[in-house]
Formats: structure tokens, sequence, C-alpha cells
């Protein structure tokens, strides 16, 4: 395995003299990540995923528990680590901000032990890897927040990483910088078997990106399992949306909801344990003037949010 | 080039990049040292000397004094942002780095603004320290004692930060040392005098070293030496324990 956890807790102590307290931020948490793996780390505010993510990577020592990554003890070895991840933080800048990219990427080179000829060529790797050779000689200042985090991705890429940590790397981009930013992350993977451990909010990062979701609450794993079965096992609903050729009653059927209803447009919310989509679909087309059906999975937003949601502490 | 070289000259380019706002920061700050000068000949002018104290040996206290601490507030200047840094949770940047924590914070970012104390320091030496070959050697040798004791209470008092969570102590700390560094050290005695030479090495920032330049004593130096291999090795000391119970932070830097 690449990464190994176990009972991993830390504890934080806030407050002062009397109104000092003790705040779990982890709790025993364990898992393990294989060698190529995608895995998004998810969890609401103040779960305890950057904490995680900062114990993973020997930015913060653990209050009880084991990590092994790459068979180094983050904490312990912090440096040697550092040789074979990266990480990229996105509210943390590893470049020069009054230089250029190829500047800061010069200082990193020398950082991370590569020789001159070694740096330029893989500095014009990562320029067609990502697309963004053209932003090497602009000055960090004089970049958009989604070039910038493309460079910042080449610097946290220069030393070939085994393993790629990402925390919320996405924020604040707009829509079209994070798909783009997805898309780079699920090649280096593809390209170079990098595996990829990653925090975000953003929904659309773990669908596009992860092929496994590890949930975290309270400090604790409450789910872990891939995306897929994490939408299937979780609901076993199924939406049906028709489009309507003109206006009709929708039919009235054990385990069916009706979501939506206009002139032309029915959205059913199908229990699938009490009533099977065949069937269904069986009575909407024999009963009503189907212009168009189609059947979805629930968005993985709404999922996410029940596992939230039944997890938390009373 | 090694990592810290490397990280040295993206700070050198850094601070380099911007050349008028270089020059200019410089130019304040050596016309501020020259208020004090002024004030100092002004005082001594009116009341002769204060306990052995008179202008040659105030001025000479002076280029000690920004020579030594521009070295370490331009060049090493996170010297002084330790407590800031620890507090806010802003080294993780630095600590996903293969290099040493504490060497790469202090040469990663250089203030312009104080490399003229260190101008203004050397060309006040040159004007009125009587330069000779000995003397030169006493008054590097000085500044070098001068910049490790302070970096050393810097790092020492910012650390602190990591176990009050709280940066106010070392910004206290850092004023009380550069007010009684710039005073003739024999205006202080008793307990005060001694705290000068021990809690807050005020003594060896300026006074010590500047008494070594006009006069030579082995045991004064070795004393001043001891001084500066004491709190260098307190501050990097404090650092590395205070590094196991820093807690991060998301203050959005860039």
């Amino acid at each position: 395995m690449t990464i190994e956890v176990s009972e991993l807790s830390k504890a934080f102590v806030t407050g002062r003299k009397a109104r000092r307290k003790t705040v779990d931020a982890v709790r025993d948490i364990s898992f393990s990540v294989a060698a190529g793996e995608r895995v998004a780390f998810i969890g609401p505010n103040g779960a305890g995923k950057s904490t995680s993510i900062k114990m993973l990577t020997g930015i913060l020592h653990p209050s009880a528990g084991t990590i092994s990554v790459l068979g180094l003890v983050p904490w312990q070895q912090r440096r040697q680590l550092a040789m074979r991840i990266g990480t990229l933080f996105g509210q943390r800048s590893q470049l020069w901000f009054e230089l250029t990219p190829r500047q800061s990427f010069r200082m990193l080179g020398a950082i991370f032990g590569l020789s001159d000829q070694h740096l330029v060529r893989r500095v014009d790797e990562l320029g067609e890897l990502l697309d963004a050779g053209h932003l090497w000689d602009t000055p960090v200042r004089s970049q958009s927040l989604g070039q910038r985090m493309r460079c910042e991705l080449a610097a946290c890429m220069l030393h070939e990483p085994e393993i790629l940590f990402l925390d919320e790397p996405t924020i604040g981009l707009d829509l079209l910088g994070k798909q783009l930013f997805r898309d780079l992350i699920v090649r280096l993977n593809q390209q170079r078997n990098t595996t990829i451990f990653l925090t975000s909010h953003d929904v659309a990062d773990i669908e596009s990106v992860a092929e496994r979701v590890i949930v975290i609450n309270h400090g604790e794993v409450i789910y872990d399992d891939s995306v897929e079965a994490m939408r299937r096992s979780l609901f076993a609903t199924k939406y049906v949306d028709v489009g309507l050729a003109h206006p009709a009653e929708a039919p009235s059927l054990v385990g069916v909801t009706i979501a939506q209803h206009s002139p032309t447009m029915l959205r059913l919310v199908v229990d699938t344990e009490a009533q099977s989509i065949g069937t269904v679909v069986n009575a909407v087309l024999s009963s009503l003037p189907v212009a168009d059906l189609s059947i979805a999975d629930p968005p993985l937003e709404s999922v996410i949010a029940s596992i939230y949601s039944t997890a938390r502490t009373p | 080039m090694n990592g810290l070289q490397a990280t040295f000259r993206g700070a050198c380019a850094q601070a380099w990049a911007n050349r008028r706002g270089f020059w200019f920061e410089i130019t304040v700050m050596i016309l501020n040292d020259l208020v004090w000068v002024v004030f100092w000949v002004l005082f001594f002018h009116r009341v002769g000397t204060v306990r052995g104290w008179n202008t040659n040996r105030i001025l000479m206290l002076q280029a000690i004094l920004t020579t030594g601490g521009g070295i370490v507030l331009g060049v090493f200047a996170n010297a002084r942002n330790i407590g800031r840094l620890a507090a806010d949770g802003e080294l993780d940047a630095a600590l996903a780095l293969p290099v040493p924590t504490l060497a790469y914070i202090l040469v990663r970012k250089i203030q312009a603004l104080n490399l003229g104390d260190t101008i203004f320091g050397v060309v006040l030496f040159v004007a009125i320290g009587h330069p000779s070959p000995s003397r030169v050697a006493m008054f590097l040798g000085g500044s070098a004692i001068a910049a490790t004791v302070l970096t050393g209470f810097l790092v020492l008092i910012g650390s602190s930060s990591f176990f009050v969570g709280r940066n106010e102590g070392s910004e206290l700390g850092f004023h009380a040392i550069v007010m009684f560094g710039s005073y003739p050290i024999d205006v202080f005695t008793g307990a005060g005098r001694a705290m000068l030479y021990s809690v807050v090495p005020a003594a060896f920032i300026a006074a010590v070293p500047a008494r070594l330049v006009d006069s030579f004593d082995p045991g004064l130096a070795a004393g001043a030496a001891a001084a500066a291999v004491v709190f260098a090795t307190l501050g990097v000391v404090a650092f590395n324990l205070g590094l196991r119970r820093y807690t991060s932070g998301n203050v959005w830097k860039l």
C-alpha cells in the first residue's frame, strides 16, 4: 500500500486557562490507499480533512496512531517524504509572487536536487502536459488564479512525485478553470500512475477526478467506497424524467412520488426497493403522451448531503 | 547550488524585482537613521558625557546596531515574522519542502527597507570609526555577533507563539531589545542591567560589540561569542520543539 493509516488521532487544545478544552479534530481513523488510486477525502467544514492531509504530509504531528506513506513516517521523515510527494494547498503558494514561474522552478529544482538539464527537460514536459508553457515567463503577480493554479501544479510536479496531495485545489477557480484542472489531474494519474489524494467541497471535483471516496465527519471515517457504489448503495432511488407531448395526469404507483409536474415535464422519484423501474416505465409509456424519457441517478451532491446528515451526532 | 542558496537567490530576485521601490525603501531608512545620529550628536554636544559615553562611543554603538540589525531584519527578514507565521499557521508551504524549515524561512524573504540600516551602519563606521585592519575586523566580528544574538533572540521569542498561540509577546520582545540596544548600556544599573545581558540580551547587539571595537578585551569577546552561541542554540531548540505543536491554519496568502 502507498498510504496506510491506522487509528490516527489529532487533538487541539483551544481556549485559555479555565475555558481550556481539547478538540478532537481527527479520531481513530484508519484507511489505506494503493498506488495509482484516485481518492477523494471529503467531509463538511471542520470534519478533519485538512488536518488529516497535513498529518499525511508531515506538516502536523499526530496525537496518536500510525501513518506510513511510501514506507516513511511523515512527521519523522518529513524531508525524505517531501522528495517523493507533491503537495498543493489551494490557499498556499510555492511560487515567488514577483518572479516568473520559470524563475521559481529554478529555485525549486535546486531544492529537489534536479540537475539543470533535468530541470529544463521537466519544465518543458510539464508545459506540454499542462498546456501552460506560455505562462512560464509571465510574473505570477500578472497571472489569473486559474493560470497560477496550473503553475502551482507544475511546481509540485517538478520532481515527479509518486503521490499528489491536493487540498481544495480548485477553490476560487471559475467553471472552465475547474474543468481544465480536473482533466489535468486525471491525465497525470493515467499517464504517470501518480496516486491522487484529494480534498474538496466541490462535488464535481469528486465526480470528475476520484474513483473512490472516503467521507470523514467529526473526525471519523463514516464512508469508504467507490464513487459509483456510493451512489447506488446509499440511494435506492432513481429519477424518471418524462417529457410530455401535451398536459396529462401522472400515474399513481406505490413507491413513486411526483417531484415536479408541469404541462410539458414530469419528474418521478422512484424508490426501487418498493417499485421496479421497469414497472414504472411501462406505466408511464402506456398512460402518458411521452415525448421524451430518461432515467437518472440522484445527483452526488444529495447523496453526500445525506451521508453527512445521517452521520451527524445528536 | 543547494536548496537554501537557491532560496536565498529567489528572495534576492524577489526584492530586486521592483528596483525603484527597493532603492526608495533603502533611502528612507538611511534618512531615518540619520535623524538618530543628529539627535545623539546634539544630545552629547549639550550634556558632554553620560557615564563615560560620548558622541564617538554612541555613534560606534549606532554603527554596530544598524549594521547587525540590518543584516537580521533585511537579509533574514522572516526572523521577526516567526511568531506571526507560527500563530497564523503559515508554515505549511515551508514544511512541504525537503529543506531545514528554520533555515529556509530565514532566507526566504529579504526586506529592502532594513538593508538601508546595514548600508548606513557601514558608512557610519567608515566615517567615524577610524578604520584600520584590526578595527575593521572587530567591527565585522562585532556585527556578526550582534546579528547572531538578535536572530537567536527573535527566533526564540517568536517560537513562543507555538506554545501560547499568539504573537503579541514576540512583537514586544522585538521592540524591547531594539530600544534598549540603542541606548548607552551604562545608564542601566542593577537588575535592569543584568537583564540586558541575559533575558533581553540588548547589550550584545550593540554596546558590547561597540566596546570591543574601541578596546578589545579577550574575556569580553569570549563572553559575546558565547552569548551568540547560546541564543542561536536556544532559538533553534525552541523552534524545533515548537514545530511539534504547530497547528497550521487557513490564512489565505500568496
